[in-house]
Order: structure tokens, then sequence, then C-alpha cells
């Protein structure tokens, strides 16, 4: 090479970047109204109906007949698509008043009958989510396929319905605010070949609807100039499928996204960076849901109440709190979450006291090391936090060894009721007891589902029938005796903490408000941009 | 000579299929062997035991396992290779884009690591214990050495946070392509450049390069026109091999970059216990292997006489 190929060669790199930058203004100007975030894994559909984890498409492009969200810091069911609705005495009977005007992104309007095919359609397509569509009379026959139609769902007119159930459930409205009640548009997706998976066949009528999908890369969401709520400053939203966390931090640290959720990123870099640089950017959520540990009563030490609440005694959740969680986490000492609706703060946890837990094994019968089992880390899972459980046991004799599964032989695991013990957390998908103690402790089948395996058949009735008392202080009485019942008599249930999710925002965001029940999707239309990244 | 040649890749393409299909087997037992149900997985933390079952059965998956492997061979041989599980789309319509933008990858990493690789190799070679060659024998160790996350994060750093040259992650344009090409490359720049420099130096010794010499040729013409071509040999195999091991999936630089390629669809769908998708890509990569090995013989074959011959 010459001297002066070398200084062209010298000179061009540079100016290549500068042309890049160049281009920066045009995508500044593209950019107006868009709104950029990322995710860690694409959903498999849209559908609610074969979907019940990832919520993203469901909060943004369908509405419910209920939303939760979050008034004066607390999280309430407000009406959506319900314009008024009045329940009988016996809490059989709903009647609902739809809201007049509503338009699906198509244009066609919504009716009663979309709203009936949306329950329907739950219980005939194989669906996950079926629980509260099975609660409707003649629920579980349609899903039998004894039967075509539904027989409580009674419609009077296009705006007019009534829901007739088996049984009264006194959490119902608070369960069709769910992201799996979401109503679709009957006629579209019953001619639809592909709902849930082509863009043009999945219609809502939220406040966004789906431009483009390409699987494991972004969802593309514009605005519905159709929707009947106020206009947000978001017209369009594009969610990449980022997997690598250091990426996404990379990218939200160059504003190429515009959200960045924090939970994923390394708590060291959250700490040292977001928490100093962006201290007035970030945006803290209550994640309505509890870390817990899970012991199962089928073990031969873990069987023993006093074995359980000596494990109770000697972990120290604060410690845990401000150690691991750099503070950003609520202690929990029952089984209904801090900020769900029948939370007890009252309820008293044992103390972290390791002599007393000494002196229960002890007592007891078992000598320093006696008690021994397995703790079982799903390949994803909080190692720190397993670690530090496990250490904490330790000191008090008791021998809680980490064995790492792959995620799905863990789940496989847990589900046959086998697994000894673990820690996982619990997030609410509505705002009622029964989204969580039912699911723990509904029945024998569902504690042996959540390798719980708790005996006390009577408790568990109790928590079944609990769903069906009409008067709402009445049942929340009846679930906070049941929480104290399994948590402080019988330590069935060991509370850890609840952690916060925070998020960070760009600079071209205004303010964002957080899904209620702290997950990583969110309602779009949440989101204000400041003036100069609008449209 | 040339029905011999036609004969033995017959042979070859025979052999390849045996291994496509021993491998499709292999995959199907295994992958119902390991533990984990798939629909679990799926499903995740909500559902309970009967909706479980229930998708399961809708997914054919309570089928007896011969069906099941008969089923997925039929299907295979029309060209469908079921639904992927966790991301609800065709396998066929998944792994074709995410083949595409591997191809590009690997294309791009491949051209890095035979421009760089070559280059250094040669002037290693030429400059043979000096600091040149000490320099350039660096630089290529360094391209083997460093794990692939390490170089891809610091390419971000450097050309991405701080000089805002290039985005961090995703491949929207052809720029996207220029940070993990370089990421990807750089190994395979590292291996190819000591093996041309090794290659280089020993045929400079041989008499037919004096005989060249004596013949008035340039010492480029010398380099270049006797000592590369016939130094080359060995290298290509290697390019062919590191070739059909990009187009395999570059899982870590795929995840770093975003690129929704075919190694990051298979890690996906390990994780996911996502049997189709995982069938399908790893019938794929078997196939781009064993094609691979047979476009380096076939190579040895156009660049060597002397194998011709022997063929």
């Amino acid at each position: 090479m010459d001297r002066r190929t070398f200084i062209k060669s010298a000179f061009a790199a540079p100016l290549c970047g500068l042309l890049l930058q160049g281009c920066s203004s045009q995508t500044d100007r593209a950019k107006r109204g868009r709104l950029t975030t990322a995710t860690g894994s694409d959903m498999s559909t849209m559908d609610m109906a074969h979907n019940d984890s990832v919520y993203w498409a469901q909060l943004n492009i369908f509405d419910r007949l209920f939303e939760t969200r979050m008034v004066n810091g607390k999280a309430t069911v407000v009406n959506s698509l319900c314009a008024d609705y009045d329940v009988s005495d016996d809490g059989l009977t709903y009647d609902f008043t739809l809201r007049e005007g509503v338009l699906f992104s198509n244009g066609d309007p919504l009716t009663s009958s979309d709203v009936r095919y949306s329950f329907c359609r739950l219980l005939t397509e194989a669906a996950v989510n079926t629980d509260i569509p099975l609660q409707v009379l003649g629920g579980q026959a349609l899903m039998d396929k004894k039967t075509d139609k539904l027989e409580g769902f009674i419609i009077k007119d296009d705006t007019h319905f009534s829901i007739v159930l088996e049984t009264p459930n006194g959490g119902f409205i608070a369960q069709l605010s769910s992201a799996a009640m979401s109503i679709v548009n009957e006629c579209v997706t019953r001619a639809a070949k592909n709902f849930g998976k082509d863009p043009s066949e999945t219609i809502g009528s939220g406040p966004y609807y789906v431009a483009e999908w390409v699987p494991n890369d972004h969802f593309t969401l514009r605005y519905n100039e159709r929707y009947w709520g106020e206009e947000p400053t978001v017209k369009e939203s594009i969610q990449r499928v980022i997997p690598d966390a250091s990426t996404r931090d990379l990218m939200f640290q160059n504003g190429e996204i515009d959200i960045i959720d924090l939970s994923g990123i390394d708590s060291l870099i959250v700490q040292r960076s977001y928490k100093v640089e962006h201290a007035d950017q970030i945006v803290y959520n209550q994640q309505i849901g509890m870390n817990y540990l899970a012991l199962n009563e089928t073990n031969e030490f873990l069987k023993d109440v006093h074995v359980r609440k000596a494990i109770c005694m000697a972990i120290d959740v604060d410690d845990i709190i401000h150690n691991l969680m750099s503070d950003d986490a609520i202690r929990q000492n029952g089984i209904i979450p801090t900020g769900a609706w029948g939370h007890n703060e009252n309820l008293e946890a044992p103390p972290f006291d390791p002599d007393g837990a000494r002196a229960l094994l002890a007592e007891a019968g078992y000598d320093n090391g006696d008690v021994s089992f397995e703790m079982a880390l799903p390949s994803d899972g909080p190692r720190l936090l397993y670690e530090t459980v496990s250490n904490q046991l330790s000191k008090v004799g008791i021998n809680a060894n980490i064995r790492v599964y792959d995620k799905a032989a863990w789940m496989e695991k847990r589900r046959a009721g086998e697994m000894e013990s673990f820690i996982t957390v619990w997030m609410l998908d509505y705002n009622d007891p029964a989204n969580i103690m039912a699911v723990f402790f509904g029945s024998p089948e569902r504690a042996k589902n959540r390798s719980i395996c708790y005996p006390n058949t009577d408790v568990m009735a109790r928590v079944s029938a609990a769903q069906s008392i009409v008067d709402d202080e009445a049942r929340k009485r009846e679930y906070q005796e049941l929480e104290r019942k399994i948590v402080v008599e019988d330590h069935a249930w060991i509370p850890l903490y609840q952690g916060m999710r925070l998020f960070c925002i760009g600079d071209r965001v205004e303010s964002f408000t957080p899904f209620w029940a702290g997950y990583g999707d969110f309602y779009v239309k949440d989101v204000v941009l400041r003036k100069e990244a609008r449209a | 000579m040339r029905g011999s040649v036609a004969q033995g890749v017959l042979r070859r393409l025979l052999y390849a299929l045996i291994a496509i299909v021993g491998v499709a087997a292999l995959v199907f037992v295994l992958l119902r062997m390991v533990p984990g149900n798939p629909v679990a997985t799926l499903l995740g933390e909500h559902a309970d035991n009967e909706t479980v079952e229930r998708i399961s059965s809708s997914l054919g998956l309570d089928q007896p396992l011969p069906v099941q492997f008969a089923n997925y061979l039929l299907g295979a041989l029309r060209g469908d290779f079921g639904e992927s599980y966790t991301l609800g789309k065709p396998v066929s319509e998944l792994i074709g884009p995410a083949f595409v933008n591997t191809l590009w990858l690997a294309l791009a990493a491949a051209l890095v690591a035979w421009v760089v690789g070559i280059a250094c190799g040669l002037f290693a070679a030429i400059r043979k214990g000096t600091i040149v060659d000490r320099l350039f024998m660096g630089f290529s160790l360094l391209g083997v050495s460093l794990p692939v996350f390490m170089v891809s994060m610091l390419l971000q750093y450097v050309f991405a946070r701080y000089l805002h040259w290039l985005p961090v992650a995703g491949i929207s344009d052809w720029t996207g392509y220029i940070l993990p090409a370089i990421a990807l490359g750089w190994g395979s720049a590292g291996s190819i450049a000591r093996l041309v420099r090794s290659s280089i130096i020993e045929v400079l010794q041989q008499d037919y390069i004096d005989t060249a010499r004596a013949k008035g040729r340039t010492n480029s013409q010398v380099l270049v026109l006797h000592a590369l071509r016939n130094a080359m040999l060995p290298v290509i195999t290697l390019m062919a091999m590191q070739f059909s091991g990009l187009l395999s999936g570059a899982v870590i630089t795929e995840t770093v970059f975003s690129i929704n390629g075919i190694g990051r669809l298979s890690v996906q769908a390990i994780a996911g216990r996502d049997i189709p998708l995982l069938q399908g890509t790893t019938l794929l990569c078997t196939f781009v292997i064993v094609m691979g090995n047979l476009a380096a013989d076939l190579l040895y074959n156009v660049c060597d006489p002397r194998v011709r011959k022997g063929a």
C-alpha cells in the first residue's frame, strides 16, 4: 500500500461514519409519534385462546368489558366497553349495557353478539383461558361439545345482554378485566383462517391495530383512528425482539429504544448506572404478586409443621430485600400480596429467629444436619436468591441442597407434584384473592400441581367456596381467615417479598404508567411522548 | 474419468441422505427422551393439568411415537415440518427467512474472514520473523482467542455506543451486518491467517518457486501465481468447513446482535421444547454441513489436478 492509498483509507472510515450519522436527522423526523421498545422473547400468538403469558398484543389491540387501572395509587376495576352493569341479589345474574358507538378497527360496530362470541370461542378452541367463561351457565356443556350455545349468555339487543353464572362469584367483574377476556370482532374472527397470527384477521376495538408482525424480530402497532377513547400521543409502536439483556441496555443508552424494562438487566448496572445517571427517568412499579418458598408436604421432613415453621424463622427476608434486592422490594407476610384486593396488612409472620428455629427443630427431634431436602432451581431462575436462602437455612442446621433443572424439566417435575422445594414468583392476572388462593389451595389437584401438596382438604374446600361469597366484606374476611390458617398456623406457604418492576424512560418520553400488576407488558396509550417527539 | 467423479458425487449424496434421515430419527427420539413436557413449557405457570392434556392431544403428542415419527417424515417429504409451538407459525415459514438472515451474515463474516485472513497470512509469510509477522500473527491469535460475545460487545460499545456510526443490534439495513460480520469473521480470519502463513512458507521453499524465479517472474507474480495458489489447497478445505459452520448458525452472534437467524431459532427451540422447530433447524443444519463437506471435496477436485487424476 503506497502512502496516498493509506491516507485515502485513513479518511474513508471517518467519512463513512459521518455519512451514516447524516441519515440521523431524517430518522428523527420519521420517529415522531413512534415509541420503540424491546422484549426478550416474542409471543406465540395474539390469540387469547392460546396465549396466557404474553399480553402485549391483547392489551393494546383489544378492549375488555372492564379494565383494571391504577386510580389514586390503587388497582381498581373500571368500566371499559361496559357502560353500566347490575348484579342480582343472589350474585348469579349480571345485566350489562355496552358503551354506545364503539367501532372495531375495521369499522364494524361492537355488539352484544361479539361479546358472546368472545366468551364462546375460549371454550370451543381447546383454549388455555377457559376458567372464566366456564363459570357461565352451560359453559361446561359447550366445552364438552354437548351443545353449540352458551346457555347463560342471553342477548337482549345489540347493546344489552345478561350473563347467568353456575354459582355466584364475587370476583367475576375483576376477572372480566383480565387480558384473556378481550373482545374480538365476531364476523372477522369467524371467517379468519389465522386469527391471532395474521394481523389482517386479528381485529379489536382497542387503541391500536397490528400493522406488521415479523416473528422473532419486531411487532408494529399503529393508532386506530376509530378508537373510542382518548387519542394517545404514541401513534406507532415498534416492539423489537432483543434476547440479550446487555444489548437492550446498550440500545437504550444509544437512544434506539425509548423505554427499557430493567428487570433483565444486571442489578449492578441498574444500581451503579441507571439509578445514578437516570435517577429521574426511573419508573417504579409494584408487582402485584410475590416471591415465595414452596415446601412439598409429602417430603418426610417438610410434612412436619415444626420444620416448616423453623424454615420460616431461619430466613432473614429483610436481609434479602436489602442486600439482594437493593431495597426495591416489600416484605410479604401472607398469600394475598400487597396492593391486591383483600390484602391483610395486619398479618404477622413469625420473626427472623435462628435460635427459635433451632429450638423448634430440636423439639421435633431433629439434630443439626438431620433435615435435608432439595431446592429445585430452574435454569433461568434466581441463583443468588437460592444460595442466600440455602446459606441462611444451613446456619440453623437445615440442608437445602440446590439442584439446577432445565426450565422445561423443572416445570414438569413441579407439575407432577414431585418437587421438594422451590422459590418462584406469582403475579396476579386480575385483582382478586381467588387468583392466588384458589390457584394454589383451591383443590388437592391444584396443590399437587404446584408441588405444595397441602393435605388439609377442609381448608381447600373453604378456599374454593370463598369465591362464591357475594358480600365483598364477608368474602374478604373469609379469605383472610384462610390465609392466616395456611400461613401462620400451617406454615404451608413461606412468603418472601414483593418485587418492584423498574422501567427507565428515554428522553423522548414525558411520562409512563406501567401495567397495574407490574408486568413487562403495558398499555402503549399510557405512554405520553414529549411534544417534540409527537407526530 | 468424468464418470468416476459423477459416481463419487452420487455416492456422497447417498451418504448425505442417509445422514440426514439418521439425524432426523435421532433428534426425534432424543427430544422425546429428555425431561420436560413441551406443552407445559409452552403454557407456562397458569395452565392446569387438564389444559395441558387437552392441548397435548390437539397437537397429536398423545399418539404412539412410531405414529408421530411416521407423520413427521411424511410431512417433511411434503415440505411440511409442522407448526412451531412457541412462535405459532409453520416451521418452513420461520426457518426460510431465518436461513436467509444467517446466509447473509455467514457471507459477510466469510468475506471478512477470507480477506483479512488471507491478507494477514500472506504478509506474515512474506515478512517471516519480522515485527510485521508478529503483529499480523498476534492479531490473528487474538481473533481466535477472544470469545465472540466479548468481541461483539466491544464492537457495540465502540462503534454503536460511542461513535454512533452503526446500530447496536438488528439488521434493518446493510449497516446492521457490519459489526456481527466482524465479530464472527475475526475468529475464522485468525485460523485462516495461520494456515495461509504456514502453507506459504512451506511452498516458498519448493523447487518450482526457484524455477519460476529463474524464469524471470517478479516477486508478486511468484507469490500470487505460484505460491498462493498452491498454498490455498488446505485453506480451501478450512474455508468451506468454516462457511458451512457459519451457515448452521452463529448462536452467540445472532443473540447479541438480535439477528433472527438459524442459531437463535435453535436455542429458542431447545429452551421452549419446541420440537417441530428444533427438528426443522437441526435438519437444515445437517443438510448444510453435509453439503458444505461435499462442496469442499469438489473444490479440492477443481483446484488440485492430482486429486482429479486420483479420482
